[in-house]
């Protein structure tokens, strides 16, 4: 069956269409970034800036313990991240292959903990880890991030592990693998589109959070970058330079991970169709 | 931060002139010293940990006061420890409850809330030893809650027109205006002018210069009435001031009517070039490759006649101690360090007004010096703790002015009245 | 974010249902599937009855530590007249139902309760819409268009919301914004200096615009993923029947990927429901407040204003208003665990 001429193009057509709309914003931060300041605020836009300078990168940078808080940050992300893919490949094993008592119930725990208005329990969680004596540390922030993450983790898990077909692991228990080394060495590979993908989402949340880190953390040597990032806004405006040059550094390990986990979660962009 | 770049040539003067006279100021802070029993023990392990607002110490005051403590404390430290503006609210309230700040920067217009709710500590007794009598009586005023001290009065600015020389040369405006009704035919001249795309750049809710307008004209933003807070918007006075800001509003043709000073910055606006005018603080300006210092002129906001210029918005900030601090004697020390008239010199140096009138003499650059004399009729917005409700996003008042500008002035007055009224009424 | 696809085609053979159920997280393994019973239990030392609370332990202690205990805290501060001095002097004011009496009596609440499930719906049904158009489209276009289109998306998903945010108040600026000098271009002379923020209607353009531009990415390629799992016989079996690209779509595609438009429709009413930053940031729920959604009126009265109490209350109400929304999907897993 061989489509008509126009029947190939207006796809492309349309596609090219939706690459400027999704890409412009990200091309203007990135641009801007580089931008002089005389061109940043302007009433012609410019669009490609040819007098390209690094001042704005320089300035973030060169912030005050800039370098703390990237670690700072990636301790936290990572800690949530990893924290959470344990718990939550455990409890998914539960709920996707095991029948119980409690089970639903607990279903529909992880359903609705994914509505838990954070920006709002705050303050409620800043009054626990006050009078707790816990402020300025990691690990709250941490356990909290953990659990930010945790009910969307297993509920992705738990679609992935169903998705595996029990024939593989029964026959795997058939030649006398216990129950735990067929779930290792089944489904957990089977898993690795699933951690990965679940990862990535978790690795936004808790790399952006703000509101949390600004009232729990109020000593430099335990902040993460979010708190960087606004730092270019004042009382009397944003320096729009500053921030775009941070932001664009800022989306960068997200980008990474995304390219890393393309391979691997997100494989079929590229060939899966082809193959089927 | 902005700020120190308009005096950074003044204040390296000023570091290099006052060495001579540090000396003299610890020999008078040994000597008053009425909870210091410094030099004496030995205060390693000690922290002092003090808050100020983003861009506001001046250049080489945080060295030279922290110099100064450490000398007066051996052993002891003082971390400076620079807040952003992001979500500040709830970062200063929660961190007065835990007594991990000792000594904290407090806008002026916020110090009696924070007053009110038990956060900072009462010093009426060391008023003195801080210098408290010779304070500038419009400065002292935010600190003082129902006769207590809670705070030392630190620095204010006030906004005042800059200009762009050349765009008014090229209008054929010789000086600058002495009443309102020259500076509005200054206005007409520029606007006439090719090359000028604003005669004045002011957005909308620009509500500090209306503020200084509705001074002018005896009015106020809210009034007490027996034990309740009435919002004073609807009253002839704040229409008299209104219709001035709205003239001089409507010389604004790219200003957008419901935006504030700060998006986008007026001094990436002004710094365009093609700006006649705007009204402004002295970091609000372009930084000197956009445009170059001498370029700039400035003079107060005039008034209806030339013998007074227009009121202004004292905005400001106050230093004080936290209630739950664990080193409050030290803490004391520090502001009277801080406060002393070295340090005070190097605020006026920056550019901004000290808290006495005596150091008024050492105020440096342009923009200070046209600042300096309309600060003598500011006026900062009701003292009460409940104010800072008003001051809440989404302000009440900003509100008010872009309604006002782009429809009906009594249904706009009446309604932030009441908003006025019911956050000023609030429970604490 | 679950895009997985290959993995099916790979390993898991003769299973090309099994590929969707990946994607649906909420219908999971539901029907079709293998009998219930009928397995040897796990290992030896633990009772087989006690291994599935010992697989749970940790996540129930985490829920209960970290979600549970935070939300009653809210609960109990949402009694409470909690505002700087009470937070500052460590006070507890208990004031009985004042909080949700003066939410649940203001007009002004059932007003923005009532904006923001509009706001949700008309957000994921264009995100929905769309998000499954562009799936569709990249799984018809050719290798190299389809790499240069999914690199658009993910580098708009991979975009800091904050980022994104800040970006799209720029490009809508009055003055300097790129949209208006565009549409001046075009020959639209009054768009010149539109002021995007003026009305609520132009401001929820703006606003709708950064989420659905930042949320189409998740659907697509959701929706591509799950397209390539569809072995090639189904659809040439529908078009040897005569059907068209319409009837393709609603007999073949449709029924095949309905757990994941159940599933992502979940999770997008969800995150739009709570979407925050977008609203806050583009004019922060203005002009006259006509753009304050629930999140936006919660964070204003008890984080902005300081009055915890109150923003409590709201979140509490805002729970009780997803909860209520959520309800029908609630019934569909409820049932689907029956099934399993």
């Amino acid at each position: 069956m061989r489509r008509s001429l126009i029947g190939r193009t207006w796809p492309n057509a349309i596609a090219v269409v939706l690459f400027v709309f999704f890409i412009f914003p990200v091309y203007w931060m990135i641009a801007t970034a580089f931008k002089q300041d005389s061109d940043v605020i302007s009433r012609t836009p410019v669009f490609l800036p040819l007098n390209a300078t690094l001042e704005h990168f320089d300035k973030a940078v060169h912030a005050e313990n800039f370098w703390t808080y990237v670690s700072n940050s990636l301790i936290v992300t990572v800690g949530a991240v990893l924290g959470s893919l344990v718990i939550a490949t455990l409890a998914a094993f539960a709920i996707a292959r095991m029948r119980f008592r409690g089970r639903k119930g607990f279903v529909l725990v992880v359903m609705a903990a994914q509505m838990a208005p954070w920006e709002v329990m705050i303050i409620a969680a800043y009054l626990i880890v006050r009078d707790n004596d816990m402020l300025n540390s990691l690990v709250p922030l941490t356990a909290f991030y953990l659990m930010m993450v945790l009910p969307f983790t297993i509920w992705t898990l738990r679609g992935f592990i169903a998705a595996v077909p029990k024939e593989l692991e029964e026959s795997a228990m058939v030649d006398g693998c216990t129950r735990t080394q067929a779930f290792l060495k089944v489904i957990f590979p089977l898993l690795a589109p699933g951690l990965m993908s679940t990862s990535l989402f978790g690795f936004i949340t808790a790399w952006n959070e703000f509101p949390l880190v600004n009232i729990l953390n109020k000593k430099p040597d335990v902040q993460t970058l979010p708190l960087w990032l606004s730092s270019f806004q004042t009382n009397f405006g944003t320096d729009w330079g500053a921030t775009m040059a941070a932001s664009t550094l800022f989306a960068v390990p997200i980008l990474i991970l995304f390219v890393f986990l393309q391979r691997k979660a997100v494989g079929g962009l590229t060939d899966g169709a082809v193959k089927g | 931060m902005k700020r120190q770049l308009i005096a950074a040539v003044g204040v390296a003067a000023m570091v290099v002139g006052l060495a001579a006279c540090g000396s003299d100021g610890k020999k008078n802070d040994a000597g008053s010293g009425s909870s210091s029993a410094a030099g004496a023990k030995n205060y390693s392990g000690k922290t002092l940990t003090v808050w100020l607002m983003d861009g506001s110490a001046p250049k080489g005051w945080t060295d030279s006061v922290k110099s100064e403590f450490e000398t007066t404390y051996p052993g002891a430290k003082v971390d400076f420890q620079i807040q952003k503006w992001n979500g500040i609210g709830a970062k200063v309230t929660t961190a007065l409850s835990e007594g991990s700040v000792d000594v904290l920067e407090i806008g002026n217009t916020q110090t009696a809330g924070y007053a009110a709710s038990g956060g900072l500590l009462d010093i009426t007794k060391d008023k003195d030893a801080l210098g408290g009598a010779d304070w500038a009586a419009n400065q002292n005023e935010s600190t003082v809650l129902e006769g207590k001290q809670y705070a030392a009065p630190w620095w204010v600015s006030n906004r005042v027109v800059a200009y762009n020389k050349d765009l008014w040369t090229k209008a054929g405006i010789a000086a600058p205006p002495k009443t309102l009704d020259e500076f509005y035919a200054d206005l007409d001249k520029l606007k006439a002018t090719p090359g000028v795309a604003d005669p004045i750049y002011m957005p909308g809710q620009e509500w500090y210069t209306y503020f200084g307008l509705l001074t002018t004209e005896g009015g106020k933003l809210a009034k007490k009435d027996g034990d309740k807070w009435v919002g004073g918007l609807s009253t002839p006075e704040a229409q008299k001031a209104f219709d001035t800001y709205k003239k001089l509003q409507s010389y604004s043709a790219t200003g957008p009517k419901d935006k504030d000073e700060a998006t986008p910055q007026q001094k990436d606006v002004f710094g365009k070039g093609d700006i006649g005018s705007i009204i402004g603080l002295g970091w609000e300006l372009p930084d000197e490759k956009t445009m170059a210092k001498d370029k700039i002129g400035f003079f107060p906001l005039p008034g209806k006649t030339a013998d007074k210029a227009s009121s202004v918005f004292l905005g400001g900030s106050n230093l004080a101690v936290a209630q739950a601090s664990k080193n409050s004697d030290m803490a004391k020390d520090f502001l009277k360090i801080a406060l002393n008239d070295k340090n005070e010199g190097l605020v006026a140096a920056a550019g901004s007004i000290p808290n006495k009138a005596a150091l008024n003499s050492q105020v440096a650059g342009d923009f200070a010096k046209a600042a300096l004399p309309a600060a003598q009729n500011g006026a900062i917005t009701p003292n009460t703790p409940t104010w800072t409700n008003v001051e809440n996003e989404p302000n009440p008042v900003k509100d008010f002015l872009t309604s006002a500008l782009t429809g009906d002035y009594a249904a706009a007055a009446k309604k932030a009245d009441d908003e006025i009224a019911k956050r000023m009424n609030q429970k604490q | 974010m679950a895009v997985h696809s290959e993995r099916v085609q790979t390993q898991s053979p003769g299973s090309g249902k099994a590929a969707v159920a990946s994607t649906d997280e909420i219908v999971a393994s539901g029907a079709g599937r293998t009998p219930k019973s009928g397995r040897p239990a796990g290992g030896p030392r633990v009772p087989a009855r006690l291994t599935p609370y010992l697989l749970l332990l940790p996540a129930v202690a985490a829920t209960v530590l970290l979600l549970g205990w935070p939300l009653l805290k809210t609960i109990l501060v949402s009694f409470q007249n909690l505002n700087k001095r009470q937070l500052i002097q460590h006070l507890t004011e208990w004031n009985g139902f004042e909080n949700y009496t003066e939410q649940l009596g203001s007009a002004d609440f059932w007003r923005i309760t009532g904006r923001t499930v509009v706001f949700t719906v008309v957000n994921v049904v264009l995100i929905m819409v769309l998000g499954t158009l562009v799936g569709l489209l990249l799984n018809r276009l050719g290798k190299k268009m389809r790499l240069t289109l999914s690199i658009a998306l993910i580098l708009a998903w991979a975009m800091p919301v904050v980022a994104a945010t800040t970006v799209f108040t720029w490009l809508f600026d009055q003055q300097f914004g790129v949209v208006n000098w565009f549409l001046d271009k075009l020959g639209w002379h009054s768009m010149l200096h539109y002021n995007w923020t003026s009305t609520q209607y132009s401001t929820f353009f703006v606003i709708i615009l950064l989420i659905v531009w930042g949320s189409i990415p998740f659907v697509a390629f959701n929706m591509y993923a799950g397209l390539t799992t569809i072995p090639k016989e189904l659809y040439e079996a529908a078009r040897m029947d005569g059907a068209g690209s319409f009837r393709v779509f609603t007999s073949v595609i449709v029924p095949i990927m309905k757990p994941f438009f159940l599933a992502t429709t979940f999770l997008e009413v969800i995150w739009v429901f709570k979407a925050f930053t977008q609203v806050y940031l583009i004019n922060k729920g203005g002009p006259e407040d006509l753009t304050r959604t629930l999140p936006v009126h919660a964070f204003l009265e008890g984080f902005g204003a300081q009055r915890f109490g109150a923003g409590s209350a709201i979140a509490v109400l805002t729970i009780v208003m997803l909860a209520t929304l959520m309800a029908y999907y609630f019934r569909i897993i409820l049932k689907q665990e029956d099934e399993l």
